[in-house]
């Protein structure tokens, strides 16, 4: 007897994930330098953050013929992201096959108000969060895997510390209260009881949350590794970088070992450059992506 | 003593819970230096090709195929099946330990993963199979421990033990039972 797309197996490949390096790759070549450093899985999008700011314009799900291409050419997991609220990208995502679908607020959003319910797709969904409301509300949409927002494309992991903090308080906030305050909790972080009640029993969030948005050096990796996270996306990072294959194998191994820093010291040796960083206070509001969903 | 967990990526903390449920004293391991004092070992569910990556310069898989082959229970799950087995069909490097011949992701893509309900330990129980592997053939030396359907989804050679799917994620009463036997007491598994 076998039942296919269960929630369980759904959060099972994000279980699989888990203390590895996931990385934003534009195409079948970058997919196979992702892989052959050690990537955990690799990120399809049309173009990296830091290129969406800069050249500017709609930012959309990848082409399909640069997904089958990459599924064709990895064999570890290929993700790829689809427009925050954009369900019929969504469904075309699961008829290619794609293994997991970030709705994403890196791509432009294509709903003002409303993200996918993901409940409804066979594909397991990871979704941003800044805080553990949006968390819980995107868990209650149906995601199988969070990660914060962090600020994407900037090269600054400033964001992203304050996104997973937040997060880490807002859970101990929940596992602390009694069972009497769980609802007016929910009220205060607009988010659904039910999801609130399993992290009181877990002790955690019941999915597993990774960190994203400005990683761009092992130790950026291995930082929001102690914070929590059980593992790390890299966008712009690599690919942005002056020597990417060393980079992404670098960061590779100090989010295996985040915690020791002889490692850390030996595995950030002779990287050459990394990305071009932005300051997040120089950015317009309009430019800030973690804004987008709610 | 302790039982070493694999620790290079993966979901080597689902394991580590399946061990404080037993009571079982854990080290993970990461490098040569974690190695001291283990009678046990779990390679994890993950993805093969990066911890493969991972160890590749610390050569932390010669000094574990010693150990191995030193006769200490060891057991694979998903991605610890396809390191210790002898073949991969892709020509992915392994172990070399286990003597068969498994496929990777050979159930499809993560559309096509499943709960399935596997004969396991004299008993029925549902569990994960995530982008799965499969066995394709095992040597006559080789016994089966787990079977979906008509089909063999962990095997057993001598102190070696590959499971296809992720007992780690259910964590349920029959497994941490044959957990408890194979690991902790050093006992060899039942057939069917």
């Amino acid at each position: 007897m076998k039942v296919e797309s269960t929630f369980k197996i759904k959060k099972g490949l994000a279980e699989m994930l888990k203390g590895g390096v996931i990385m934003d790759v534009v195409n079948a070549e970058q997919a196979l330098i992702a892989e052959k450093s050690g990537a955990a899985a690799v990120m399809a999008l049309e173009r990296v953050p830091a290129d969406i700011r800069v050249e500017g314009g709609v930012a959309r799900m990848s082409s399909v013929e640069t997904l089958e291409e990459i599924m064709s050419t990895v064999s570890v997991p290929v993700m790829a992201k689809s427009r925050i609220g954009h369900f019929v990208e969504a469904q075309m995502l699961e008829e290619l096959g794609i293994d997991f679908i970030d709705e994403s607020e890196v791509l432009t959003p294509a709903d003002d108000k409303n993200h996918i319910n993901k409940h409804d797709i066979k594909t397991p969904f990871v979704n941003g969060a800044t805080n553990i409301g949006e968390a819980c509300r995107r868990i209650g949409e149906g995601a199988a895997m969070i990660r914060t927002k962090g600020e994407a494309g900037t090269g600054n992991v400033i964001e992203a510390v304050k996104h997973m903090r937040s997060m880490t308080e807002g859970i101990n906030r929940i596992i602390s209260s009694d069972k009497n305050q769980l609802m007016s909790l929910a009220k205060e972080y607009s988010a659904p009881f039910s999801v609130l009640e399993d992290i009181k029993k877990e002790g955690k969030l019941p999915v597993v949350n990774f960190a994203a948005g400005g990683i761009a050096t092992p130790a950026d990796a291995a930082l929001m590794m102690q914070l929590g996270c059980d593992g790390v996306f890299v966008g712009s990072g690599i690919f942005k970088s002056g020597d990417p294959a060393d980079r992404a194998e670098a960061i590779v191994i100090a989010t295996t070992n985040f915690d020791n820093p002889s490692k850390l010291v030996e595995v950030s040796k002779n990287l050459g450059e990394a990305m071009v960083g932005l300051n997040i206070d120089d950015l317009d509001e309009s430019e800030k992506l973690a804004k987008r969903g709610w | 003593m302790a039982t070493g967990i694999l620790a290079l990526q993966g979901s080597f903390n689902d394991h580590r819970k399946s061990l404080e449920l037993l009571d079982k004293e854990y080290v993970l391991i990461k490098d040569n230096g974690d190695l001291k004092n283990i009678d046990s070992l779990i390679l994890p569910g993950g993805e093969s090709t990066s911890m493969i990556k991972i160890q590749e310069e610390s050569e932390l898989f010669d000094s574990l195929k010693k150990l191995i082959n030193d006769g200490i229970p060891t057991l694979g799950t998903c991605a610890g099946l396809i390191l210790l087995a002898k073949d991969v069909l892709d020509g992915s490097v392994s172990l070399g330990l286990l003597d068969c011949v498994v496929e990777r992701n050979a159930y499809g893509r993560q559309n096509e993963s499943f709960e399935g309900l596997v004969k396991f330990n004299n008993n029925s129980q549902m569990y994960c199979f995530i982008r799965a592997p499969k066995i394709i053939s095992a040597r006559h030396n080789v016994k089966n421990v787990a079977q979906l359907d008509d089909e063999i989804v962990g095997i057993q050679e001598n102190n070696i033990v590959g499971l296809c799917f992720h007992p780690e994620l259910t964590n349920d009463e029959n497994y941490l039972n044959w957990l408890n036997n194979f690991i902790v007491e050093g006992n060899n598994v039942r057939s069917f």
